[in-house]
């Protein structure tokens, strides 16, 4: 469905993507695991049109993203929640589901998803005239991912969902993307976290200095003895 | 004690016009964080156009107007072209230089316009003040107060109650974000700026239609006032803007009156170092990160 191929970013003259290419297939969770500094967050910020890429190619169901504006390739129907949920402070919760869906005209559609949202999410509705700044970390996350979600997306992008949340809460944001999944979107995940991802997601990617170094299944990566220690932090069996 | 009183109302009307030119500085400043000390010598090329209009073709107040504002749109998107758009999001000090130079720029294009030093613009409104219980009250005074209330309100429902400032507030918020959810940042920003310089040309039009005159020095005078009351009033916020014109004019109207007209402008920057000093933010806008006080 999202087909990533070849794609090079660079920063000046460093490159954090030395050509990636990977697939994202309909109504499934991919994941992306990596260390710091590995390329994760560069590959979303372009897919999602914030970065260009300096050479390659990004197809949504064979439609070249790759140098669109943001705003376009929201409409075309990708949606990144990011990294630290970068929420809008100083406005309500409402306001920034409002925000979610500024591509869209309907408004009756757009009133019906954000009631969908309140039902999903009862901590937003509860604070819905809150302003964002004032929620907690886990309530954020929330209000990022349904803000992704008002755009109707048909591949969520999430960069991190658990970065600096407590387990408890990491556990439901996991519990949520995994409803969200159930509920036919197309989920394609970055995380750090392999334990929680291993629960949830279908396909795995490893990315390591710009690069893709395995590609496979869960019951492939838990096999794979190098990521078992570097990522799931089991010990080899003795002998 | 009448003399309190008048000097009070005269310095709400002056004010007035501070707090409309202030109005569209803090709508620039809120969306973009930079300061476009352009800004004052973009509203005096409109100025200049209407004033060219007026004496070269007799061409009558409200077209006058018209020429003073969509010169300032059409120059204000020139220096957001050339100073703003191309710069990367964290480079304001760039953009204020370049808007630096931009203005010694417009400055020398109103001078080789018209070489004079001062030309007559069209007057607002004639007539006799209107009395009340002896206060008066000068009707083109009257006109600019309205307009400053108007327009501030009109702005404050456009960034509250439509989509656009739903927009304009995200990208405040946090610009990366705001691409996100598709906003179309560049042009939103662009809109903004053209709005913008079209509130200040209404400012300058106003103010040179009760002064009846113009100079190459409104630029410069436009900028100042605009800028010490935004800072007053609090940076990014629309009442902020128009309380802030109006503290300015009333401070100015009193120390002119007791102190005289060289003191006059002393008491306006003393007060904004006071403000600086002490309450940075202003008087209504959040205090701005960069000022938080080191901690020991």
């Amino acid at each position: 469905m999202l087909k990533v191929s070849d794609i090079v970013t660079a920063y000046g003259k460093i490159e954090a993507l030395k050509g990636v290419s990977l697939q994202v297939e309909s109504g499934k969770i991919t994941c992306l695991l990596g260390p710091n500094g590995a390329g994760k967050t560069t590959l979303m910020m372009t897919i999602a049109g914030i970065l260009q890429p300096r050479r390659g190619s990004i197809r949504l169901d064979g439609k070249e993203l790759a140098g669109l504006s943001p705003a376009r390739i929201v409409s075309q129907g990708v949606a990144l929640v990011p990294e630290n949920r970068l929420v809008f402070p100083q406005m309500s919760v409402h306001e920034n589901l409002l925000a979610g869906a500024y591509q869209r005209r309907d408004r009756g559609g757009i009133n019906t998803d954000i009631e969908r949202m309140y039902a999903r999410f009862s901590t937003l509705k509860e604070r819905r005239e809150q302003m964002a700044g004032t929620l907690s970390g886990g309530e954020q996350q929330m209000l990022a991912v349904a803000r992704g979600l008002m755009s109707r997306p048909r591949v969520l992008l999430m960069d991190e969902p658990s970065l600096g949340l407590a387990p408890l809460i990491v556990a439901e944001i996991f519990d949520i993307i995994a409803e969200l999944n159930r509920d036919g979107t197309t989920i394609f995940l970055v995380e750090q976290n392999a334990h929680m991802a291993l629960q949830v997601a279908h396909q795995f990617f490893l990315m390591e200095q710009g690069r893709i170094t395995f590609q496979g299944t869960p019951g492939q990566l838990a096999e794979d003895e190098v990521i078992q220690r570097a990522y799931l932090g089991t010990r080899r069996a003795a002998g | 004690m009448i003399d309190l009183v008048q000097n009070t109302i005269d310095g709400v009307m002056i004010g007035s016009s501070y707090g409309l030119l202030a109005l569209g500085f803090t709508l620039i400043f809120g969306v973009m964080r930079k300061l476009n000390l352009s800004y004052g010598p973009s509203i005096m090329i409109g100025g200049y156009l209407g004033t060219v209009l007026y004496l070269q073709y007799g061409a009558g107040l409200l077209a006058v107007a018209g020429a003073v504002v969509v010169g300032a749109v059409i120059t204000g998107i020139y220096v957001e072209r050339l100073c703003f758009a191309p710069m990367k999001a964290g480079a304001g000090i760039a953009s204020m230089v370049s808007s630096f130079a931009i203005w010694m720029q417009l400055e020398q294009v109103a001078i080789l316009i018209l070489p004079r030093h001062t030309y007559a613009f069209p007057a607002l409104a004639t007539g006799l003040p209107l009395e009340f219980w002896s206060l008066l009250v000068r009707i083109d005074h009257l006109i600019v107060l309205c307009c400053a209330l108007g327009l501030a309100a009109a702005v404050q429902l456009m960034l509250y109650r439509t989509r656009f400032g739903l927009g304009l507030r995200a990208i405040v918020g946090n610009p990366v974000a705001a691409h996100l959810v598709g906003i179309n940042v560049q042009m939103a920003v662009l809109l903004a700026f053209a709005g913008a310089s079209a509130i200040g040309g209404v400012a300058g039009f106003l103010v040179l239609a009760v002064d009846q005159q113009i100079t190459p020095m409104f630029g410069m005078w436009a900028t100042l006032k605009g800028l010490i009351a935004m800072m007053i009033g609090g940076l990014g916020s629309v009442p902020g803007a128009v309380l802030g014109g109006l503290l300015l004019g009333v401070l100015e109207a009193h120390s002119q009156w007791y102190f005289g007209p060289h003191i006059r402008d002393l008491v306006a920057y003393l007060v904004l170092f006071a403000f600086l000093v002490l309450r940075p933010g202003g008087l209504l806008g959040g205090a701005p990160e960069t000022t938080t006080p080191l901690k020991a």
